[in-house]
This record gives structure tokens, C-alpha cells and sequence, in this order.
């Protein structure tokens, strides 16, 4: 208790403060839940450090300024008092002293503020209006991506396929904000034949903001599942502001994922869906899945596709089956996106295969939705191995659904049989637990504490013939 | 839950190759099963005792603050309660501190630990542990009684000769080269790691070979060299139904051969100083030879194990004739080093499962024991 308490004191205190602000993105309301809800922090920077960033370094600066004087002035003040003496100064001298950590954790929220309500506010209202023009004066061809999961891997999907036969612009890696949008703009050349654009939700209203400055032609609604509930509130609200999307275009320009049951009430039948069976009017068959990657066969009238992809799971069929149509929709020859599919390399901790020592690891690592994780689940059950371990901390930002939400995924691990699952313990796990239960869970259970020491030794629990699946990660922000 | 001492350390040469074991392959797989208590019993070069928490970190080796930790902590008893209880005075108040031990671990290497002694001490205790009994850990430890034995089972061992320390001579390398083709091998009779052996190609260097290897030891062995060779090692555990690990070969090349640099220090090839460190980056798992005399190898060393009366763990080596298809037995490891973790987990046994298991075997042996009656009522004394 009283390390924890002194733990306010320690001189690395503002360089916690600073790493608790980078990794919310220096977003006030989550920075300062977790400032409030922090007991010993000593314990913050545990798995990850503080990146020395130019507004880290600002900070860091202004945060050691601002508490050594607080302290010299306690000082000062004290001093005086005791020398004078003045009545009641020692006190004030002493509690100013004492609180100068308290005050500063909270007094450096203040630049951020003002700095993003005068500077950075303005700046990017500037550059998405100039982005504006840019993308409205842009002869290519406009495919927005959006969804609660899955738009980076089905926007790479469609640049490396659309490549084969098209100059092709994607917004880079998970950029998906006005801003980076806006940046995106400025550096195009001018001479390509398609734009794919990742549209990211946040907040009511967000997706109709991204549609009318970009204008799209075509939109891939790539699933809805519980994410941003802190804005959002429900999966309904979510939902209308993702198909907001589909206001802005024909409705034979729509492409939704129909394997997302959430999303399935906001579908017209006029729509193009697409999931393992059909994309678009292609019918998929021949499906194999295994360690070297899944294959399947499409048709359409007369034509034949034959695709056989690195990527691991049933799930990534449908996503590739709608690239493929769009692709043919687009004019390239079925040899074309034959090879466009085969070149996808697997995403960096997105169902990635590794193999160490004999042992086949899934790094699923940024799979973070109820849907994303039963479809791992699925491959996990699928995928022969002599022992399989699945290992997740649960999900985060789950709103007021996160107990049902982690009782389903127990239940969904448990019907996929690991021999052996680790919980990294958090606020979820008995949530998870929950599930097994319910299911008949009845292999091996660790519930881990240390996640950072367990990943660490991950070596050590594994050997050749396992199949082990890591999913989700749990940033030290939540509980 | 269970509480399981590691010792290591030790008065041995190869003190410093156990710290590694103890803390790479056994306490920390031991506490990542979240099954046992896992304390840490350090044995010093002078064969002082020491038990703490705190020798559970490789940095404390490293930065060489054991010296300071030795300096200040508390020697430890050891009480002897029908089990094995480890004693330590508290800091406080002169209070002591006990800590009743389910099972023992022994980590260690060589001389004074590897050799039985240990498990002598243990037996006396009455308390399970780990691996080998006094007997077969003594016997494998000596390579003149291990190939004695292993003959004796029908296995074939090289053309060899022993002799001790104080005979090494003029007239004794003579006769060794009368008796023995070259190239020959010298070895010291009791220690493991590879060290202090010698590959002899011409009588002249023999003399100095004989010197080095009495260094070590006052009983030296020589042996001839196996030709075509192909020097494979087998892991084997458990008790009565032992199980192999994959059969591995060394890469090093036929004029080489596996000292404890190449081991421990060059990370297997020598010369080369950028493989990789440690005692798992030099070895081809499984080994490539033809099936039947992988089969061979495999059942050599099974029996082996079974001959000298292993039990837990042992690794055992081989020498083939790669011609001939001969296969030698060369030496059994009752204690591998860092338990040759590194083969048991392609043989499909993980370091987590590797130990809890070996814990298991370790309690089945115990509790065997048990049941053999060793004392009854006599009337003896009344009669004095």
C-alpha cells in the first residue's frame, strides 16, 4: 500500500506519465481513467517503454520543469515560513511539496488541449478541405473500406490483386483517419486507376464524413462487431454510421461480408454479399485449408478461377473471393488474379504462421473482435496437430457487452478443443472461464498473471507437432 | 502445491556449465508450470551452501555479485527428518528458517554432484530427486566401469586402456603405442563436458595428451579412434520403460571433435565464433542415417541406459563406423547439460513438460522404494 503510494515519487514518475499519454494516443479521457485508476507505478511500464518521440520529449521536458518547480517554490515558501515564521505557510509549503506529482500528471493534459484546439485542429481542417478537391479532381476509380474489422487485410488483398493489372494507390497500413487521408492525397500522382481508401470508425457520423470528402465508387463493408462502444455506445449505432457508406453509392456498388451476423440486418437485397460459397454471383467451392495456406475454386458462367493463397482459414475466402470479383469486374484476366492472389503474404500478426522448433505458432496477435477470434478458433479446430494450445487475453473495449462477449468466446474456445488454453488474467477472464464452463471445457487451463513472462518463455511450453494460436493483445491502458 | 529444490553449482569443473541448466532449463520451465514452489540451492566452488531467491537470476553470476551475495547470506543446513528439510538463519532476530522439500532436482555437472555423491547424500534423506541413482550415476561417471558394464551387456566399446595418474611415463606411452592404433584418444576417466580430452594422431604427442588429461583425473583413459566416424547422442527418460529423444549428430567434421569450447563456448562448430552461443546451435536433430541404423543407434543406447541401471534422465553417446555400420558405445551423461531441452522438444516434449514429468519419475522411483523392506526387529541386541 505504502509502496504503491510512494511509487508517485520515484524520479522515472514523469516518464511514466508521458508513456501513459503515448499509449492512449494522447487522448485525455482514456489517459486520465487510467492515471485515476493506477495504483503502483512502478508496474506501468512493465511490457513496454516510453518511444522518445518529439512530443514525448515536450513533454517530458515540460513535466520535469513544471514539478522541480513546484518543489523549489514548496521550498522556498517553507523555508520562509519557518524563518519568519509566518503561521500556516509550513503546511501550505508541505502539501505543495507532497502533491507536486499529483498536480503535474493532471496540469500536463493542458498543453494537449490547447495545443490540439489551436494548432492541430485548424492545421488538418486546412489540409483534409485541400484533400477534398484532390479526391473529388482524381479520374480513378474510388474503392472505400470499411467495416469493424478486417479493412487493412482486405485493402492489402485488393491492392496486391489489382496490381496485377492496374496502377493502384491504398492508403498505407492501417492509417485510416481524415489526416492521413488528407496526406495520402498529396501524394498521389495523379495517374492511377483506382484508389482504395480505408475508411476507420470511431464515432457516430465519421464514415459519411470519409464518403463525402472522398466520394467513392465502390464500398466493402467488411463486417460489424462490437468495437468503439465508448462512442458508439451500441452495436446498432455503429452499425447505421458503417452502412452509412452505402448512401453514397448504387447499391450494385455495395459489397458487404455476409459470414457477419451483426451486419446482416443493415443489408438490402440489393447489395452484393460475399462469403465462403459466392462473392458476387461467383460460386466458391473446393475449399482446403492448411499450414501452407488455403486454396478454393470460383465460378461464373464459363470462367474458372483456381486461387491458392498463403493465407491461413476458411475465413479468408470470402474476403478473397470478393477481391477476385471486383478484380474480374474490373477487366483483369483470371491468370492475373490467380497470381495476385498467390503473391498475398500473410499480415504481420494476423493469423502469421512461424514455425519454431517444430512447433506451428498463429500469430494472431491483432485480432481484436468477437468474429475475428471464433473465425481463429475455427482454423484452430480445423488444423491437425498433435497438441493445440490457444492463448488470449480476451477483448478489449467491449462496452456493456463485454461480459456476454468473453462468456461466448469461452464457449467458442471451448468447442474448438485446445489441449491446453492460457488467459493472460485480466478484467475478462472469469468472463472467458464463464464460457469454458458452460461448454465442457476439459483440457488444461493456466491462467496466466505475467503475460509479458509467459510470452517470453513461450519457447518453453512448446514443442514439435504443437500448434499453438495467439490471439489479441491487451494494451497495459485497460484493466 | 509442491515444493521442489534445484541444486547446482558445485565443486566441479563444470560449475559454471549447472548454473546454466539450473536456470534456464529447470527452475524457470518448473515455475512457468505454476504446479510447484521452486527453491534455489546453490552450491559455491569451496562447497559452501546457499539457498535464496535471488539465485534464481543469471545476472547475479554475471555481474559477479554472488561474491557479494556469499558474503552476506546465510550458510544452509540441511536436517534430515525422514525428508530432507533445508535450514537457513533468518536476518530477524536470529530466527531460522525451514523449508520441507518434496522432491529434488540436482543440476548438476561433474564431479561431486554428477558422480552419485549427491544422490548418495539424497538416498540418506529418503527424499525423491531426479534423475540417476548413486550407482548408475557412478558408474556412468566412470568410463572405465561404464564400458566394463556396457561390455558386459554384450554392447561393443572401442579398443581402450586405462591407467592411473602416477603410471604416465616414458615406458607407459610406450607401451600404449604398441598396444593401440593411432589415432588415439585421451581422456580423463570421471569427467563429462568434453574436458581435458585429447585427439593423438602420432606417439609424440602423446606424453603432453596423458599430462593434460591427468590434470583433471588420477585415472586416464586411451582409446582408439573409431574410423568413419559419425558420433551420434541419444536423450533418453524415464524409469523401467525408458523413451528416446531423437537420435542427434554433431556437425562437426571427422578431424574435429567435441571439446567443451565446441559445446559450450563457440556454439558447436570449431573455429567459428558466430554460430550460436550455448549448447543447442551444432547438432543435426534427427540425425540423418539410414533407417536401420538409426534403429540400431537407438537401441544400442536403450540398451545401454537399461545396463547401467539408469533412471529419469541420461544421455547417451555413440560412436558408428559409418562403413562398417558398427555402432560403439562411447559414454553415458547421467546429468545432460541444460537436459538437452533443445531435442526433446522436436521429440515432441516441451521444457515445461520435460520437467514435470521428470518429477513424476522421480516420485514413481521414490515410492518404489518404499516398499523395499530395509531394516526389521532383531533380537540381536538382547543377546549382546
Amino acid at each position: 500500500m505504502l509502496r504503491n503510494y510512494l511509487s508517485i515519487y520515484r524520479p522515472d514518475f514523469p516518464k511514466v506519465v508521458v508513456y501513459m499519454l503515448q499509449a492512449t494516443e494522447y487522448q485525455i479521457g482514456p489517459y486520465l481513467r487510467w492515471l485515476w485508476r493506477t495504483s503502483d507505478f512502478s508496474k506501468v511500464m512493465h511490457r513496454k517503454t516510453l518511444v522518445m518521440t518529439k512530443p514525448a520529449k515536450l513533454l517530458l521536458i515540460t513535466l520535469y520543469i513544471g514539478i522541480l518547480t513546484q518543489l523549489s517554490l514548496a521550498t522556498v515558501l517553507g523555508i520562509w515560513g519557518i524563518s519568519e515564521p509566518v503561521p500556516g505557510l509550513p503546511l501550505v509549503a508541505l502539501i505543495l511539496f507532497f502533491c507536486a506529482p499529483v498536480v503535474w500528471s493532471h496540469l500536463i493534459v493542458l498543453p494537449l488541449i490547447l495545443g490540439r484546439m489551436f494548432i492541430i485542429r485548424p492545421s488538418h481542417a486546412v489540409q483534409v478541405r485541400k484533400s477534398h478537391k484532390s479526391f473529388k479532381e482524381h479520374k480513378a476509380l474510388k474503392i472505400a473500406v470499411a467495416g469493424s474489422y478486417g479493412k487493412t487485410t482486405l485493402k492489402e488483398m485488393l491492392l496486391t490483386v489489382l496490381s496485377e493489372g492496374k496502377k493502384v494507390a491504398a492508403t498505407p497500413a492501417n492509417l485510416n483517419v481524415p489526416i492521413s487521408h488528407a496526406r495520402f492525397a498529396k501524394k498521389l500522382s495523379g495517374d492511377e486507376d483506382v484508389l482504395i481508401l480505408e475508411y476507420g470508425e470511431g464515432a457516430p457520423g465519421d464514415i459519411a464524413k470519409f464518403a463525402k470528402v472522398t466520394k467513392p465508387d465502390i464500398g466493402i463493408i467488411t463486417g460489424l462487431a462490437p468495437a468503439h462502444l465508448d462512442k458508439y455506445k451500441t452495436l446498432q449505432r455503429a452499425g447505421e454510421d458503417i452502412f452509412s457508406l452505402a448512401q453514397y453509392l448504387n447499391p450494385s456498388d455495395v459489397y458487404v461480408n455476409s459470414e457477419s451476423e451483426a451486419a446482416q440486418p443493415f443489408v438490402k437485397k440489393s447489395f452484393n454479399t460475399y462469403d465462403s460459397k459466392n462473392a458476387a454471383g461467383w460460386a466458391i467451392g473446393e475449399i482446403k485449408v492448411s499450414l501452407d495456406g488455403t486454396s478454393f475454386e470460383m465460378k461464373k458462367g464459363d470462367k474458372t478461377l483456381k486461387a491458392k493463397s498463403q493465407l491461413l482459414g476458411r475465413h479468408q475466402v470470402g474476403p478473397l473471393g470478393v477481391v477476385a470479383a471486383l478484380a474480374d469486374r474490373l477487366g483483369l484476366g483470371v491468370q492475373q488474379i490467380e497470381a495476385g492472389i498467390s503473391k498475398i503474404e500473410p499480415f504481420e500478426h494476423r493469423m502469421q504462421p512461424r514455425k519454431t522448433a517444430g512447433a506451428w505458432i498463429l500469430d494472431d496477435t491483432y485480432n481484436g473482435n468477437i468474429d475475428g477470434m471464433k473465425a481463429g478458433l475455427r482454423l484452430l479446430q480445423e488444423l491437425p496437430a498433435k497438441r493445440k494450445v490457444y492463448i488470449t487475453p480476451g477483448l478489449v473495449d467491449q462496452g456493456s457487452e463485454s461480459a456476454k462477449i468473453h462468456q461466448e468466446l469461452g464457449e467458442a474456445i471451448a468447442s474448438a478443443k485446445p489441449h491446453v488454453v492460457v488467459l493472460m488474467k485480466h478484467s475478462v477472464t472469469p468472463n472467458i472461464q464463464k464460457g469454458l464452463e458452460a461448454n465442457g471445457y476439459k483440457g488444461r487451463l493456466i491462467i496466466e498473471d505475467d503475460p509479458l513472462d509467459f510470452y517470453n518463455n513461450l519457447d518453453k511450453f512448446i514443442a514439435a507437432g504443437d500448434l499453438v494460436m495467439m490471439q489479441n493483445d491487451w494494451p497495459d491502458q485497460y484493466e | 502445491m509442491k515444493t521442489v529444490a534445484v541444486i547446482f553449482g558445485g565443486r566441479s569443473t563444470e560449475h559454471d556449465v549447472s548454473i546454466i541448466t539450473a536456470i534456464a532449463s529447470i527452475i524457470k520451465p518448473l515455475e512457468l508450470t505454476k504446479q510447484y514452489k521452486v527453491e534455489a540451492v546453490y552450491i559455491a566452488k569451496d562447497g559452501s551452501w546457499y539457498w535464496d531467491d535471488r539465485l534464481k537470476e543469471i545476472e547475479l553470476y554475471q555481474s559477479g555479485e554472488i561474491e557479494d551475495l556469499m558474503r552476506r547470506a546465510p550458510k544452509v543446513h540441511l536436517l534430515f527428518d525422514n525428508g530432507l528439510t533445508l535450514v537457513k538463519s533468518s536476518q530477524f532476530a536470529g530466527r531460522k528458517m525451514y523449508r520441507k522439500i518434496d522432491v529434488v532436482f540436482p543440476a548438476m555437472h561433474g564431479t561431486h554432484g554428477e558422480d552419485g555423491e549427491l544422490m548418495g547424500l539424497l538416498e540418506m534423506a529418503n527424499v525423491p530427486y531426479v534423475g540417476c541413482g548413486v550407482a548408475a550415476s557412478a558408474v556412468a561417471m566412470d568410463k572405465v566401469l561404464s564400458r566394463m558394464t556396457a561390455r558386459g551387456a554384450g554392447i561393443r566399446v572401442p579398443v581402450w586402456l586405462a591407467l592411473k595418474s602416477h603410471l604416465i611415463g616414458p615406458s607407459s606411452v610406450k607401451k600404449l603405442s604398441n598396444e593401440l592404433k593411432y589415432p588415439l584418444f585421451v581422456k580423463p576417466a570421471h569427467l563429462g563436458s568434453s574436458i581435458g580430452i585429447t585427439k593423438v594422431d602420432q606417439e609424440k604427442e602423446l606424453m603432453n595428451a596423458l599430462e593434460v588429461a591427468a590434470h583433471y583425473d588420477d585415472v586416464v583413459i586411451v582409446e582408439e579412434a573409431v574410423p568413419n566416424l559419425i558420433e551420434v547422442t541419444l536423450p533418453i527418460m524415464g524409469n523401467e520403460e525408458p523413451i528416446p529423444a531423437k537420435l542427434e549428430q554433431p556437425l562437426t567434421k571427422p578431424e574435429d571433435f567435441f571439446d567443451f569450447d565446441t559445446k559450450y563456448l563457440r556454439g558447436g562448430k570449431k573455429g567459428k565464433s558466430g554460430s550460436k552461443a550455448g549448447a543447442q546451435g551444432y547438432s543435426q536433430i534427427p540425425a540423418k542415417l539410414p533407417k536401420d541404423l538409426y534403429k540400431k543407434a537407438e537401441e544400442t543406447a536403450l540398451n545401454v541406459y537399461k545396463a547401467l541401471g539408469c533412471s529419469g534422465i541420461a544421455r547417451v553417446d555413440l560412436l558408428i563406423d559409418s562403413k562398417t555400420k558398427k555402432v560403439y558405445f562411447n559414454e553415458v551423461n547421467p546429468l545432460p547439460g541444460g537436459l538437452y531441452a533443445h531435442n526433446w522438444r522436436l521429440a515432441g516434449v516441451s521444457n515445461v513438460d520435460l520437467v514435470s514429468r521428470l518429477i513424476h519419475y522421480a516420485e514413481q522411483r521414490w515410492l518404489a522404494r518404499q516398499k523395499i523392506i530395509t531394516s526389521f526387529n532383531t533380537s540381536y541386541l538382547k543377546q549382546f
